[in-house]
C-alpha cells in the first residue's frame, strides 16, 4: 500500500484529525495525527486496514513537546506502518490502544516511566522496569547522569 | 596475611508481629524457670565432662567443622549477566571448579555461598536480598565482576545498583569485565584462605 492510497482510505475516517501520510523508509507510510483521533483511527487500522499486529509503543522527548508512536504490521499486505502524533501540554496523554492490540499494554507502561506519557483509561499502568515508587522519567532530556542514590529498597521479610 | 573485618550484617527488615518468632522456645520461659525451681527438670552442674567437652567445641570440633565447610562451599546457581557464562565455563569440563569441593546447588537453603555473577538492578534487589537471606548461616557472598563490585560501566545509570556491597555484606571482591573463570577459582581460593583464618 502506497502513503497516498493510505492517505485516501484514512481522510474520510479522520477528517481534520488526519495531519497527513508521507512516505518512510520503506514503510507503508507514516501517519499523523492528532491524539483526539487516536481510538478511532486505531480501530481503522485493524479492522479495516488489516494490520492486526502492534510491534512497538514508543515516546520521544523533543524538549518543547513529546511525541508517541505506534508501529503496526499486516499479514495480509506483509507491510509496516508508523503512527505518530505530537503531544502538547505539561501532561501528555492519549488514549490507550491497549484495548484495541491488548500487547500495547506493557509497552505503554514502558513509555509511560520512561518517557511520562500518561495514556488514558489503561488497564494496569505501573512500573514495569523500574522499582516501585521511582520518581522520575529517566529517559527524558531533562533528567541528567548524576552520580548513584540510594534508593530505598523494600525488603521482603522472610 | 591480614585479613579484613567481616562487614556487619544489614539492618534486617522489621518482623511481621503476627508471625512467631524465630527461635522462640515451645514452652516460655518463666514457666521453664518454675519447673526448676520445683526440680522437674535438672539443672546443668559444671563438671569435669562437661569442661572438656567445652574445650573439644573450641579446638576440636569447631576446626574439623571449619576445614569441612571451607573445603565444600556450595554456591548458588544464579546467573544474572554475562559474568554467569564464565562462572558456567568455571564448573564445566576445562576448569572443573569441582575438583576444589565447589558445587552449584539450585536452591538458596542448601547454599552458603553467594556469588553475585552480573548487573544488579534496583528492580532485582530485593530478590538478591531474600535469596541472601535464605540461605543458613555460615554464609559468604563473592562480588564478581566490576558490575557487582561497583556497578561498572552502568554506575551512573538510573536503574542499576552501584555495588552489591549496598544490599549485602561482601566477603571477596573480583575484578574483570567479565573475568575469566581462574579468576573465580582465584577468589575462591581466596575466601577459602579467609575462612579459615576467621575460624568460623
Amino acid at each position: 500500500m502506497e502513503p497516498k492510497e493510505l492517505e485516501a482510505r484514512l481522510a474520510g475516517r479522520l477528517g481534520d484529525s488526519l495531519l497527513g501520510v508521507e512516505p518512510f523508509q520503506g514503510l507503508a507510510g507514516r501517519v499523523r495525527f492528532r491524539p483526539e483521533a487516536a481510538m478511532s483511527l486505531f480501530l481503522t487500522m485493524r479492522d479495516e486496514l488489516g494490520f492486526v499486529h502492534l510491534s512497538c509503543v514508543g515516546g520521544i522527548d523533543w524538549v518543547d513537546h513529546r511525541e508517541v508512536f505506534y508501529i503496526l504490521w499486516s499479514d495480509a499486505l506483509k507491510q509496516y506502518v508508523l503512527l505518530s502524533s505530537d503531544l502538547d501540554g505539561k501532561v501528555p496523554h492519549i488514549e490507550t490502544a491497549s484495548a484495541v492490540w491488548p500487547s500495547a499494554n506493557w509497552h505503554e507502561r514502558e513509555a509511560w516511566e520512561l518517557v511520562g506519557i500518561t495514556f488514558d483509561h489503561h488497564p494496569d499502568l505501573r512500573h514495569l522496569l523500574l522499582p516501585e515508587g521511582y520518581q522520575f522519567q529517566p529517559l527524558l532530556r531533562s533528567f541528567l547522569l548524576h552520580e548513584p542514590e540510594e534508593l530505598e529498597v523494600k525488603t521482603r521479610h522472610v | 596475611m591480614s585479613v579484613p573485618a567481616r562487614p556487619a550484617a544489614p539492618a534486617q527488615a522489621p518482623a511481621d508481629p503476627n508471625l512467631p518468632m524465630v527461635g522462640e522456645p515451645a514452652v516460655p520461659f518463666f514457666e521453664i524457670e518454675t519447673l526448676r525451681a520445683q526440680q522437674f527438670i535438672p539443672v546443668a552442674k559444671e563438671t569435669l565432662a562437661d569442661l572438656i567437652a567445652e574445650q573439644a567445641q573450641g579446638k576440636l570440633i569447631r576446626p574439623v567443622f571449619n576445614w569441612a565447610g571451607r573445603n565444600s562451599l556450595f554456591p548458588l546457581h544464579w546467573g544474572l549477566a554475562c559474568c554467569a557464562i564464565e562462572f558456567a565455563a568455571a564448573f564445566g569440563a576445562r576448569w572443573d571448579a569441582e575438583r576444589f569441593g565447589v558445587v552449584p546447588r539450585s536452591s538458596p537453603r542448601q547454599c552458603d555461598l553467594l556469588i553475585v555473577n552480573g548487573t544488579v538492578t534496583w528492580k532485582v534487589a530485593h530478590k538478591l536480598i531474600t535469596l541472601y537471606e535464605q540461605m543458613p548461616e555460615p554464609k559468604w557472598v563473592i562480588a564478581m565482576g566490576n558490575c557487582a563490585t561497583g556497578g561498572g560501566p552502568f554506575r551512573t545509570a538510573y536503574s542499576v545498583v552501584p555495588g552489591v556491597d549496598k544490599l549485602v555484606p561482601v566477603d571477596v571482591y573480583i575484578a574483570g569485565c567479565p573475568p575469566r573463570p581462574e579468576a573465580l577459582l582465584d577468589g575462591i581460593l581466596l575466601l577459602e584462605t579467609l575462612i579459615r583464618e576467621r575460624g568460623e
